[in-house]
């Protein structure tokens, strides 16, 4: 469907009454001129661009930054294929060909009729079922190559699939374990907390050892007690929902099972820092979350848990959601604030820190999902609860997204500090060779350090655990990994974006056979400079899988010669 | 230029803090074992330089803010988990900092030869051979056979499209300078970062060619790049082929910019000026006449100055606002094509007269060809100049008013510097000579054209001369006009005009009777440098703030004005322009001291040009045929894809 200027004009207006004129809403302003038109024209960018007086490029050079967001106009269907590793071992290859054969055209190419356009997807957060690829915003898991002509027949009966969604995808996935979040009363963690004052709040939090559960294992109580000690005028406090981790799954089934939990953590970690605006910053492949998520914070706004005066405290707070686009980095705190803003999603220079200078300049923490969930029931078990969990510097539960060779693949709570063994036996993975702990961000565990502990002094994980059976190639599982980091480095500092590549082309030679030792010998060492010198924590992760397959998998990938394969 | 110049962009101390220095408290770090104390807040990179310490950088410059894209400034600070980029690191707590050890060392030459990967350099074929700052440092650190690769991809064609500039993006190397330049320092953003991942990259807006987009042509991205990646568009084989015609009867006008600023090309400190030497050089490399730009300055100050008045006349005596004021200089062509995309509702405000390079170029055609009796079609008529945009403007189809091209071709500094080198020369070695009649040697107020402020100050000695009656200097000691001077961003200044005008000067009688209405009247007079300035005077003037109370604004597109032109010798800083700047006015000042003209109703030649040809005056009908032009409404939106 091809926008009649008037009708654009209209809707970029409408838009921009709704978002603001500013800079900061040229994202939400491009997503809903796509959501009405399919695709973000020439001529939309530029009145966009007018709208909001910026220089065109700048809003081409947003555009082209996020995958969700897209130039073209033509094709009715837009297919997108997950490539990234657990679709990868789940059968994707296969799928792959089928629509190539099928539809005649390959990747990033459109069929001559004008009605199929085939495109690869990193990630879309549905690890634990894949295959999975999604026609416009209809998404189809486990899908064999057998189902690829009922797919395309179902497009060409029922067009068109616009604006159709298949919030059932995303949302069918049950947690398992220990299932800590499920006992929580609504609002018995926020009225303890209210109880008490913002700093006692704070040093609870502090005195329970919760540290961020993305990943990075950053002391949360520090944070916010950082961000409520610099000055500002306005703070921020974020809940950082971009999960694009493979293999990770967990905050969206956190969302889906618990959103009273997370807003409730948001709530009181924004009484504890001093903030009065939340933002959920949500996946943008997790668009179809959204609309209960609105709901659930409208029955919140109704019970007088967000908004003005909540419970009688005196505190106000609120909550609104902004849906990403699709960019793996802005998951990096202050990738995700750029985004924020209506830029691309490159991360920034620290110092100085979001605590001090994040979101539009004021103090700002960014939280993941779980460490908001797990906040609330600190308050409402109690954090002597919360400290007894796990080991000595890894206090609480975690909940650990397990995909791969598993009989069971799912979301899992264990103490931190569980060892990989255990993780395996309960997802029925045991015959695994390698494991992943944190998704593309760390290293592939061989099987003789499965006793290893899952905690911040052991391996550190953001709870992404992909199993590696017996017959896989530790070559191959590098190179989806290094093609991930290729394609979602934000392409800014040059280690990254050139450091990726060249591992990627390095893997490739180990595949052809034509890598001497020395070779290898300098690649692993370009991984050690990238983990010094990336300007932020993708960077600084892209090589560890990588360096560690060299390390425990040498015998496999070397000396290989692909005509005896 | 020097092979082994700085790539750090010059070796500037500091300017960056020196505001700071004063007020802020000290912090002390040890750097490399050697302690030092410095204002809060200075990052490590300029911290080390204080000290001597030179850390490599190639995505750093001085005039742009810090991007720490390229990591190669990476340094070692205790307490750190990984290094940390000296670019960005601001000292606020005492440090303990090393520049030099082995990882930081490998971590270096690993970054140069990802670097050197994607490089699609070919050395010795390409212009910034031994000045290019990635060549440098790959060399300062050992690097001869890149140990990695990337996967192939087609190497960009070069777009040519632009009358100015050329970008060859197979030498980018992704450091952002120029987008920082274009966004940043000039405020125009016809270049932005799009794309991701491995396959980021600087582009105009939809990948257009440049020569289709808002680029204004000030060529700042060009004087930033570090590598061949982007560069003035050349035109020296052109010249060259001129010269070596014997029917064609070749001349170049030299501005005053380049003039301060070769010997920089030759090795030279900046803020020595080498006019004569110039000459010398120029009539050796074959060019038949040398004349000097500021004859052309002047007589732009004749008719803008004549303009202003007409146009004051107008609006306060007359009622008549189609020419409305401020009136808006108009001699930097990268404004006009800003202020044509940005503002072109503005446009009525633009003086009309030409730059000097085309008023200059026009009267060779015509009043030059005929009293030397030469076929204007055999004359090739070169412009020395220290922009890029001037490339644009000569090729503008306005600019024909002669019947041919006024100007054949603009050369820049840089491009004459090679010149010079190619026929065998070192300027700072050759004897001094004059410039060629007819036009001699020009006035003062000529030369400093090319500083920010100059073209104001020649505007009013000459107007308040022309009002009053009264020797300028008797006003203003030296007849320098100090506010109008300076490198502030914006720059307002009031002049009272005295209570007892003098008489309407002959050459200006067509504009009024008398002067007595201007009698006791404040004029005043702004003054902007770099477009994103001009930007911040524009917004003000649509508010109704107190620029738009203004009866005259000197607008240059690129900061410091001319004499930090995108045609200019590199690296170039703050510090540099300020050098330039002091060799403009201190030949302005000889000029005075050596008994010549230092306004322009005084330079000889102008009036002898008014007498024998322009007969009927500054802003006469002759002089709008060949001295005045028009503008284009360009807006900002290009042709939408349908």
């Amino acid at each position: 469907m091809l926008a009649k200027p008037d009708a654009l004009a209209e809707e970029i207006d409408a838009s921009i009454a709704r978002h603001g004129a500013s800079r900061h809403s040229l994202i939400p302003v491009l997503q809903d001129v796509q959501q009405r038109f399919h695709s973000i024209s020439d001529l939309a960018m530029q009145t966009i661009a007018q709208r909001m007086g910026i220089p065109p490029v700048e809003v081409y050079g947003v555009v082209s930054f996020y995958p969700l967001l897209n130039t073209r106009r033509r094709e009715r269907f837009l297919i997108r294929l997950c490539r990234t590793v657990g679709c990868d071992m789940a059968g994707k290859d296969a799928v792959a060909q089928q629509l190539r054969n099928d539809l005649g055209v390959d990747f990033g190419e459109t069929t001559p009729d004008g009605r199929f356009a085939l495109e690869w997807v990193n990630c879309m957060g549905l690890c634990d079922k894949g295959p999975a690829l999604s026609v416009n915003e209809r998404y189809y898991t486990r899908v064999t190559a057998a189902q690829v002509h009922d797919i395309l027949a179902a497009c060409r009966e029922n067009e068109p699939l616009w604006g159709d969604t298949d919030a059932q995808a995303h949302a069918d996935l049950p947690i398992r374990g220990d299932m800590s979040m499920a006992s929580l009363d609504n609002a018995t963690g926020l009225r303890a907390a209210l109880a008490m004052s913002p700093q006692q709040v704070r040093d609870a939090v502090c005195g329970c050892g919760l540290r961020g559960r993305g990943g990075a294992g950053f002391p949360t109580g520090t944070k916010w007690n950082l961000a409520a000690q610099s000055p500002g005028t306005r703070k921020y406090f974020i809940c950082n929902a971009a999960e694009g981790e493979p293999g990770a799954f967990k905050d969206r089934a956190t969302l889906i099972q618990w959103p009273d939990v997370v807003f409730e953590g948001m709530t009181i970690a924004g009484y504890a820092m001093g903030a009065d605006e939340g933002i959920l910053y949500l996946r943008g492949k997790y668009a179809s979350l959204r609309e209960r998520l609105e709901e659930c914070l409208q029955r919140r706004r109704k019970a007088g848990l967000l908004g003005g005066n909540i419970l009688g405290s005196g505190f106000s707070f609120d909550i609104h959601i902004h849906l990403g686009s699709g960019a793996y980095v802005c998951g990096e705190e202050t990738a995700l604030i750029e985004s924020l803003e209506g830029k691309r999603g490159e991360s920034r220079n620290r110092p100085p820190f979001p605590i001090s200078q994040g979101l539009r300049g004021m103090p700002t923490v960014v939280n993941n999902v779980e460490t908001c969930a797990w906040t609330t029931a600190i308050f409402a078990k109690g954090a002597a609860w919360f400290a007894d969990l796990g080991t000595d510097q890894s206090h609480g539960p975690k909940l650990f997204s397990v995909s791969g060779d598993v009989a069971r693949p799912g979301v899992y709570e264990f103490p931190l500090g569980v060892r990989i063994r255990e993780v395996l036996r309960v997802a029925g993975g045991g015959e695994a060779k390698a494991v992943a702990v944190a998704g593309a961000s760390g290293p592939c565990v061989p099987a003789k350090d499965f006793d290893r502990a899952l905690c911040y002094e052991d391996l550190g994980t953001n709870g992404a655990v992909i199993v590696f059976g017996p017959h896989r190639d530790m070559l191959h599982v590098a190179e989806n990994f290094l093609e991930f980091f290729a394609d979602e480095s934000c392409g800014q500092c040059a280690p990254c974006r050139l450091g990726s590549a060249a591992l990627l082309h390095g893997v490739r030679t180990l595949q052809k056979g034509a890598c001497s030792s020395r070779q290898l010998q300098d690649l692993y060492a370009l991984g050690e400079t990238m983990r010094l010198t990336c300007k932020c924590g993708l960077g600084q992760a892209c090589p560890t899988v990588f360096q560690s397959i060299v390390t425990h998998f040498g015998d496999e990938i070397l000396g290989r010669n692909p005509a005896a394969r | 230029m020097p092979a082994h110049q700085d790539p750090a962009g010059g070796t500037r101390p500091e300017h960056a803090h020196q505001g700071k220095d004063a007020n802020q408290p000290r912090v002390t770090l040890t750097i490399d074992h050697l302690e030092t104390s410095v204002p809060a807040g200075t990052t490590i990179l300029e911290a080390a330089r204080r000290v001597g310490i030179r850390i490599p950088t190639l995505c750093h410059h001085d005039d742009l803010c810090a991007a720490g894209a390229c990591r190669l400034c990476v340094v070692e600070v205790e307490g750190q988990r990984v290094l940390q980029t000296a670019c960005t690191f601001p000292v606020t707590q005492p440090l303990t900092v090393r520049t030099s050890t082995p990882r930081i060392r490998r971590a270096r030459r690993h970054i140069l030869e990802l670097l050197l990967a994607e490089h699609h350099g070919e050395c010795t074929r390409c212009f910034k051979n031994m000045t290019c700052e990635l060549q440098a440092l790959a060399r300062e650190y050992g690097v001869e056979q890149p140990r990695f690769e990337l996967a192939a991809f087609p190497v960009p064609p070069r777009d040519t499209s632009s009358w100015s500039i050329v970008r060859d993006m197979g030498k980018c190397v992704m450091c952002r300078r120029c987008v920082r330049a274009c966004a940043e320092m000039q405020g125009v953003g016809a270049l932005g970062i799009v794309g991701r991942g491995y396959g980021t990259r600087v582009a105009t807006y939809l990948d257009k060619p440049l020569g289709s987009v808002a680029c204004i042509n000030c060529g700042q991205c060009v004087n930033v790049c570090p590598t061949g990646a982007l560069r003035a568009k050349d035109a020296t084989d052109e010249v060259w082929a001129a010269i070596d015609n014997p029917r064609k009867h070749v001349v170049i006008q030299t501005a005053p910019s380049p003039r301060a600023a070769m010997g920089e090309e030759f090795g030279m400190e900046p803020g020595l000026s080498f006019t004569w030497e110039l000459n010398t050089a120029l009539r050796r490399c074959g060019f038949d006449r040398v004349f000097d730009t500021n004859f052309a300055a002047d007589l732009t100050i004749m008719e803008e100055g004549a303009e202003l008045l007409q146009r004051l006349h107008e609006n306060l005596v007359q009622g008549v606002h189609e020419r409305p004021l401020p009136q808006f200089t108009s001699c930097s062509p990268g404004w006009i094509k800003y202020i044509e995309h940005h503002y072109p509702e503005y446009l009525p405000h633009v003086s009309s007269c030409k730059s000097p390079q085309q008023m200059f170029g026009a009267l060779i055609k015509t009043w030059y060809a005929k009293r030397s009796d030469i076929d204007p079609a055999d004359i090739v008529s070169v412009s020395l100049m220290p922009c890029s945009a001037k490339k644009f403007e000569c090729n503008r189809p306005e600019m024909r008013d002669s019947g041919h091209k006024d100007v054949d071709f603009a050369l820049t500094t840089r491009e004459v510097a090679r010149m010079i080198r190619e026929a065998g020369m070192r300027l700072p070695d050759l004897p001094p000579s004059g410039f060629d009649e007819p036009f001699g040697d020009a006035s003062g107020s000529g030369i400093i054209f090319g500083a920010t402020g100059g073209v104001m100050e020649s505007a009013l000695r000459t107007v308040i001369e022309a009002v009053t009656g009264t020797r300028v200097e008797t006003l203003f000691e030296h007849a320098d006009i100090i506010p109008v001077r300076g490198f502030e961003e914006c720059r307002l200044a009031e002049f009272r005009i005295p209570d007892r005008v003098g008489p309407v000067p002959p050459l200006l009688g067509r504009i009024a009777g008398d002067w007595e209405w201007l009698a006791g009247v404040t004029l005043r007079v702004g003054v902007t440098h770099g477009t994103a300035n001009a930007r911040k005077v524009m917004e003000n003037i649509k508010a109704g703030g107190e620029f738009s109370t203004c009866h005259f604004i000197e607008f240059m597109a690129c900061p410091g004005g001319c004499l930090g032109g995108g045609g200019q010798p590199t690296p170039a800083n703050v510090r540099v322009r300020e050098a330039r700047a002091r060799a403009i006015y201190a030949e302005d000042t000889a000029y005075g001291e050596a008994g010549k003209a230092r306004k322009s109703l005084e330079n000889p030649a102008v009036l002898r040009v008014y007498e024998e040809f322009l007969t009927d005056g500054p802003c006469g009908h002759r002089s709008h045929e060949l001295l005045h032009t028009h503008y284009t409404w360009r807006g900002t939106f290009l042709d939408p894809d349908a």
